[in-house]
């Protein structure tokens, strides 16, 4: 369904007397851009089908957005901050634990359904042509849902803080354009890695369990049940190689004023994201018509 | 119907299948490091190992001109590469080697309901499909009410499809994919779902459309569609393009080698083989005594019947052959009395079609053998042993109409008396 304008590539919208050519080469990434800005529209459609998916059949259905953040939250309080006193940089640790997670969730729940996009859709990629990118592209859209629920979550925790204890903990000022360039970038990791691993998945559904062990560990290399501060200065070099850390830690320093701002750690990591994300996007434009066939 | 709208030269696919047991080739490896990422790279896409894949040429050396307006009919067996051919030309598998040059817009049919999101409303999915055909907002809204009418949805509109029955599904998907505005409609095998008020339908409208310049290619085993919309067919057989030309011909040629493509050695259900007796295979042979692929209804033609009897000693022994159209029972016929077979051997049972009692269909035939050993029963049977089709030499013949018999009945007429009319 649809056409690709190689001879003709000047039409925004695909009109319907220009003339197409389909050969076994594959075209170029900029090629493949621009074909992939014309079916923009439908990442809306995904985007709004994998949103539709999330709680699909589920009784409780959207309070699920709720509850499924709280119960960690309050449980890693429990533990982390009152029974094993984890230092947390002078703000309470619920809060310091929700701004790390904020970005946390934001990267492990965009990783894990772009994962599982491309295998998810498997009916519709093999009889209905569009760019896939678009697939594992609009999968992103559950993290980004649980992103504005923890934000509004350590809203309604900012302003509780501000009314018991009389401190309000938020920094207004350019940090927040940090914070927020942090989440661009933690979405752009997300889809860099997932673009690998949803072509492993397509192949073999070992992959989203073995991501969420793989998680789990990724989880404890990233500053987000610790400060920072608590690293020895001599690990401070090797957990910058995790761009996650360098993320979490400008998003925590952006909103909340907490540890301090990278800025070789953010280059490092952002180099390393557009590397991964670079090959990823090779990778994927490579392989994807011939794991269609194989799917 | 001068220009050519869909050009196709060359074109075919590979297909890599697993081999079902590789031997450990450990020398195919590539060596080192690099061989290792090379593998890990190409892991989605081919075996661990490697070399261990068999090619498949679903489709080779297809080449053909398509002009603008033209409903080209394709034909074949099951994996003739019929179904893959429509896959590449709509881009969702693509092609080994060979070139598609096309203008305008393309629309398929490749499967009922692909495209659309059972958990959507009707609208809903009208605006997805059109998206992904590359269309706009307001051209689909422009195109909203034809579809809903010519779907014949009614209030149905904002229910969600996974509530509809098939024939609202596929009602739906025809009538999005024909307003849709395409150059080129792509169906596989869609009609064949719909009941038979529809099918008329989405055929006149094909019909219709074509001569305003849509140029649509049809996949069907129903000959009598292909035959009655399509200006030219397309025959392939395993993969590659076996004729092409005018409908009737090439369908009748296609029939007549139909009992050709009858595998013999694969008979997946039902066994014609036993340690006791086998069934061979059934051929048609003509009252001259020459093997044929396809019977004149005008002359008595004998079917006939090999089998074996390997071990002695048989029983109340029966053979003959049901014979179907499709997959309905037209009538079985089995030898007159039960025989008893001592010793080993080869037999030949014959059975006579008289002439001016069959039909122009495609008939197939079911043999069997049944016997008892030692007292217990079994029996054999060879699925589509045999199918062929018939043909009228009698050119005033006007039983065209085909049913599924075309006996010659004794009539005559008579005067009617005066009491009749009181």
């Amino acid at each position: 369904m649809g056409e690709l304008a190689l001879g003709n590539p000047t039409g925004s919208r695909l009109g319907n007397s220009q003339s197409w050519v389909i050969e076994p080469s594959r075209i170029g990434l900029w090629a493949y851009f621009g074909e992939f800005w014309r079916y923009r529209r439908i990442i809306w459609f995904f985007g709004s089908q994998t949103m539709k998916r999330m709680y699909k059949r589920t009784v409780l259905g959207r309070f699920w957005l709720l509850a499924r953040p709280l119960a960690p939250l309050a449980i890693s309080t429990l533990i982390f901050g009152a029974l094993l006193g984890v230092p947390s940089d002078g703000v309470p640790y619920f809060l310091f634990f929700l701004c790390g997670s904020t970005t946390w969730v934001l990267f492990e729940q965009s990783l894990m359904w772009v994962t599982r996009s491309l295998d998810m859709n498997r009916g519709l990629v093999k009889k209905v042509y569009f760019p896939r990118l678009v697939v594992p592209v609009a999968a992103v859209t559950p993290g980004l849902i649980y992103f504005v629920v923890y934000l509004m979550i350590l809203v309604v925790t900012l302003v509780y803080f501000l009314k018991t204890d009389g401190r309000w903990y938020l920094v207004f000022g350019p940090g927040l354009l940090w914070a927020a360039a942090a989440a661009g970038l933690c979405v752009l990791f997300a889809i860099a890695v997932g673009l690998w691993t949803s072509v492993w998945q397509a192949r073999a559904r070992d992959v989203r369990f073995t991501l969420r062990y793989v998680l789990r560990f990724w989880f404890y290399l990233t500053p987000v049940i610790y400060p920072l501060s608590q690293v020895p200065e001599r690990f401070r070099d090797w957990i910058f190689l995790n761009p996650m850390a360098v993320i979490v830690e400008t998003f925590k320093w952006g909103t909340l004023g907490l540890g301090d701002l990278y800025p070789r750690g953010l280059l490092a990591s952002s180099l390393l994201i557009l590397v991964i994300l670079i090959g990823g996007l090779r990778y994927f434009t490579q392989v994807e018509a011939a794991s269609v066939d194989r799917m | 119907m001068t220009t050519s709208i869909l050009s196709i030269k060359g074109l075919g696919k590979c297909y890599y299948l697993p081999q079902p047991r590789p031997q450990r080739a450990t020398q195919s490896r590539a060596p080192g490091f690099l061989g290792a990422v090379r593998r890990v790279w190409q892991w989605p896409i081919s075996r661990w190992t490697g070399a261990e894949v068999r090619e498949f040429w679903a489709l080779r050396d297809v080449s053909i001109e398509v002009p603008s307006g033209t409903v080209l009919g394709i034909i074949g067996a099951n994996g003739a590469g019929k179904s893959t051919l429509l896959k590449i030309i709509a881009r969702v598998s693509p092609p080994t080697q060979g070139r598609v040059a096309g203008v305008g817009r393309v629309v398929s049919l490749l499967e009922l309901g692909a495209g659309f999101n059972p958990e959507g409303s009707a609208r809903e999915n009208i605006f997805m499909n059109a998206a992904m055909c590359g269309i706009s907002k307001t051209e689909a809204e422009r195109n909203f009410d034809k579809i809903i009418e010519f779907a014949e949805l009614g209030n149905f509109i904002d229910t969600r499809l996974k509530y509809y029955s098939s024939g609202m599904y596929l009602r739906l998907a025809f009538s999005v994919a024909i307003n849709m505005n395409p150059a080129i409609l792509l169906a596989d095998e869609i009609l064949a779902v719909g009941d038979l008020n529809f099918q008329e339908r989405c055929l006149q409208r094909v019909e219709e459309l074509s001569k305003q310049g849509l140029t649509v290619l049809f996949v069907s085993h129903d000959m009598e569609a292909i035959i009655r919309v399509s200006d030219r067919v397309l025959w392939l057989n395993e993969g590659r393009i076996a004729n092409v030309g005018n409908p009737e011909e090439v369908v009748a040629e296609y029939q007549n080698a139909a009992w050709a493509r009858v595998d013999l050695t694969r008979n997946e259900q039902g066994r014609h083989a036993s340690r006791f007796a086998e069934l061979i295979d059934a051929t048609l042979v003509s009252s001259s005594g020459k093997q044929i692929g396809a019977a004149p209804t005008t002359e008595d033609v004998d079917v006939r019947i090999r089998f074996v009897v390997k071990e002695g000693r048989l029983e109340r022994v029966r053979f003959g052959f049901d014979m179907y159209y499709r997959n309905t029972l037209l009538f079985r016929s089995t030898h007159q009395h039960e025989e008893e077979f001592l010793e080993p051997g080869r037999y030949e049972a014959w059975a006579r079609i008289p002439k001016d009692f069959l039909s122009e269909i495609l008939y197939s035939l079911n043999t069997f053998l049944l016997f008892s050993r030692n007292g217990k029963d079994s029996s054999l049977i060879m699925r589509n042993a045999l199918s062929f089709s018939t043909y009228s030499t009698d050119e005033s013949s006007v039983r065209r109409l085909r049913g599924l018999f075309a006996p010659r009945l004794h009539w005559k007429l008579d005067k009617g008396s005066e009491v009749a009319h009181g």
